[in-house]
């Protein structure tokens, strides 16, 4: 008895220290951004918002802020739309194709960013898509495509396969019977892999260092080149924003599941 | 059959090692109702579904009114369908659902009103139009699919197991309810059932169906009382097999032996002298009665009450157990295990099988 309460508290002070660990680098950024000098540093003569000011008045921060939002937009509705198409395909096969298709899919996931930037670079200098928003867009929906596929087969595995019958026996061409039987079923699944595509395009840099060059400036590269440049606290305050914003879009896509 | 509307001609499908049809014919006529009987695996469904269109023969063809559909899609077809589990679609209201066929065949908007509003009163659902089908309790559901699957009046209706979801009594009332429909409306009805009450009450024919082939095609009185096979004599109903040999007589008086008795059947067509045969005897057909009131004697096993009828079961040293059911209102005997009765049936109770 003794000792099973002893292994309790030990894994319960484990599983803190552990998201402690996870969470404290990611929470040192907030007094970091309040503080009252103009150089990263922790508050000392008290708490200042004059680096979220700089934040909203500088054209450059904002500008990269509005391409990372169009970017993770564009790629939310890419993904979503090749994603389905792809699970939904897969639903309706579901053979040993489709298996070997839905591993080959999910790839992306395992491969190291680097080694699939490197892979973009090469292949997107022969396209012409360096430094193009459309280069970027198309990497990252790449990335993003897993995670919209995984939550679309997880809707559609509800889906009971008499329902599409059904609506072709009533006389539902195959078309009209994915738009109006199979994608209402599919939509839990979409909406919450466009909100993971987006954060996964929101947050994405190794890809972004390697495809672009002046051109296109999102949010993660600008604040990578500021941490090289100066060490304006500026930057903790565009990271508390980010790392808001990502919060939300979570919480909204938990919620859409329960 | 003259007038047909479906033929089914040497229909194959195999699944891996299972033949799930196994060159099936079949004709199924104008406004008849047809049941499709079997065990579970027995090919049911999948005949089912190759008439819908979901499942692609190996072999064989189909034809509807002496037009070739073997290789239509499913949305070609114009046949209803109610599915096992109804298949309701969950994002769309009952009137919804109804409308669904309609809105495909880009009915106008008021003309589909007013359809929707029939076929909900036909089902008598018309206070559940705006309902979801997640609100609705099984037998609703099932109503509402009856609905869908009327509203594009198709000329024929194909059903799977309808009401095997459903609670008995809620059953009972459903196969009143779909037999009138089936009066009022003239269409095709092909139903599949593992139920063979419901297929003996609602039938014009039964097929009867094993491992994937046709064993005896008939209306429900043809199949009960002259049952071809041990297997449909079997399953449709109880009945008792006798093991006899055929000692003599003429078409009409067949003398048999089995057991150590001999019995005359009263069977069409006599087979050879000296041949071995199987008989059904379905257990309502044998009497029972005090010692010597009947032919053969033996003793009471084990007695079953059923409310309006016995069941009663008597041993005999030569023939073994044999079933008997008898109405509890009738005849002055309580027959008490171990009691000694006797026991007897007329010529025409018994009916020769093929072997199979
Ligand atoms: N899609 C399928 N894949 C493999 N075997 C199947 C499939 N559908 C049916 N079967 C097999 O075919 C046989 C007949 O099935 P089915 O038509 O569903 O029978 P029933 O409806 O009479 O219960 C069964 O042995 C079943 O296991
Ligand atoms: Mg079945």
């Amino acid at each position: 008895m003794h000792n099973r309460s002893f292994f309790r508290i030990f894994m319960q002070t484990g599983a803190w220290l552990i998201l402690a660990f996870l969470l404290l680098p990611m929470l040192v950024v907030i007094p970091v951004s309040l503080t009252d000098k103009s150089y990263i540093s922790l508050p000392q003569d008290g708490l200042s918002m004059q680096h979220y000011t700089n934040y909203f008045t500088s054209a450059e921060w904002l500008w990269a802020t509005g391409t990372s939002l169009f970017i993770g937009v564009g790629v939310a509705l890419c993904a979503t739309v090749l994603g389905t198409a792809f699970a939904i395909g897969c639903w309706f096969l579901s053979d040993r194709m489709s298996t070997i298709a839905r591993w080959i899919l999910i790839t992306p996931i395992l491969v190291p960013p680097v080694v699939q930037s490197l892979g973009f670079y090469r292949f997107w200098v022969q396209l012409g898509l360096i430094d193009t928003y459309t280069g970027v867009i198309l990497a990252h929906t790449l990335l993003a495509l897993p995670y919209v596929s995984i939550s679309v087969f997880a809707a559609l595995a509800n889906l009971d396969r008499r329902i599409p019958q059904a609506a072709r026996s009533l006389g539902a061409s195959v078309w009209t019977t994915v738009i109006s039987v199979v994608v209402p079923a599919a939509k839990p699944g979409m909406m919450a892999g466009a909100i993971f595509a987006f954060i996964v395009s929101f947050d994405e840099i190794v890809g972004v260092l390697f495809i672009t060059v002046r051109n296109v400036q999102t949010l993660p590269k600008m604040i990578w080149q500021g941490i090289q440049d100066n060490i304006d606290p500026t930057i903790a305050a565009v990271a508390t924003v980010l790392t808001v914003i990502t919060l939300v879009l979570m919480a909204v896509g938990a919620l859409r599941k329960s | 059959m003259s007038n047909s509307v479906l033929s089914v001609r040497n229909a194959v499908k195999r699944y891996g090692p299972v033949r799930a049809l196994d060159d099936v014919s079949l004709e199924i006529g104008d406004g008849e109702f047809l049941t499709l009987l079997g065990p579970s695996g027995s090919g049911k469904t999948t005949l089912l579904t190759a008439i819908a269109g979901f499942t692609e023969l190996d072999s064989g063809s189909l034809s509807l009114r002496g037009t070739d559909i073997t290789g239509q899609t499913p949305d070609k077809r114009n046949f209803g369908m109610v599915f096992q589990g109804y298949a309701l679609f969950p994002n769309m209201t009952v009137a919804g659902n109804i409308a669904f066929p309609l809105k495909v065949r880009k009915w106008n908007s008021s003309d589909i009103n007013t359809r929707v509003a029939e076929c909900l009163a036909l089902v008598q659902m018309e206070k559940y139009a705006d309902r979801l089908p997640s609100q609705l309790s099984g037998g609703q559901q099932q109503r509402v699919a009856l609905a869908r699957a009327l509203s594009f009046r198709p000329s024929v209706l194909l059903l799977d197991e309808p009401l095997s979801a459903l609670d008995k009594k809620l059953r009972a009332d459903l196969q009143w309810e779909l037999k009138d429909l089936h009066r009022q409306l003239g269409v095709t009805f092909i139903y599949v059932t593992h139920d063979q009450d419901e297929a003996l009450s609602m039938s014009d024919r039964i097929v009867i169906l094993k491992d994937g082939s046709i064993q005896q095609i008939g209306g429900p009185g043809e199949l009960y009382n002259a049952p071809r096979t041990p297997f449909v004599a079997d399953f449709l109903g109880k009945s008792n097999f006798i093991e006899a040999e055929v000692t003599g007589g003429a078409p009409g008086a067949v003398q048999c032996a089995a057991g150590g008795e001999s019995f005359t059947v009263a069977s069409a067509a006599a087979p050879a002298t000296g041949s071995r045969r199987k008989l059904a005897l379905r257990p309502e057909r044998v009497r029972i009665g005090a010692p010597g009131a009947e032919a053969f004697t033996g003793q009471v096993r084990q007695l079953s009450y059923l409310g309006e009828r016995a069941h009663v079961i008597v041993t005999h040293p030569g023939l073994g157990e044999i079933l008997v059911s008898c109405p509890t209102w009738k005849a002055g005997i309580t027959p008490e295990p171990g009691l000694g009765v006797s026991f007897g049936w007329d010529s025409d109770a018994c009916v020769f099988l093929e072997d199979a």
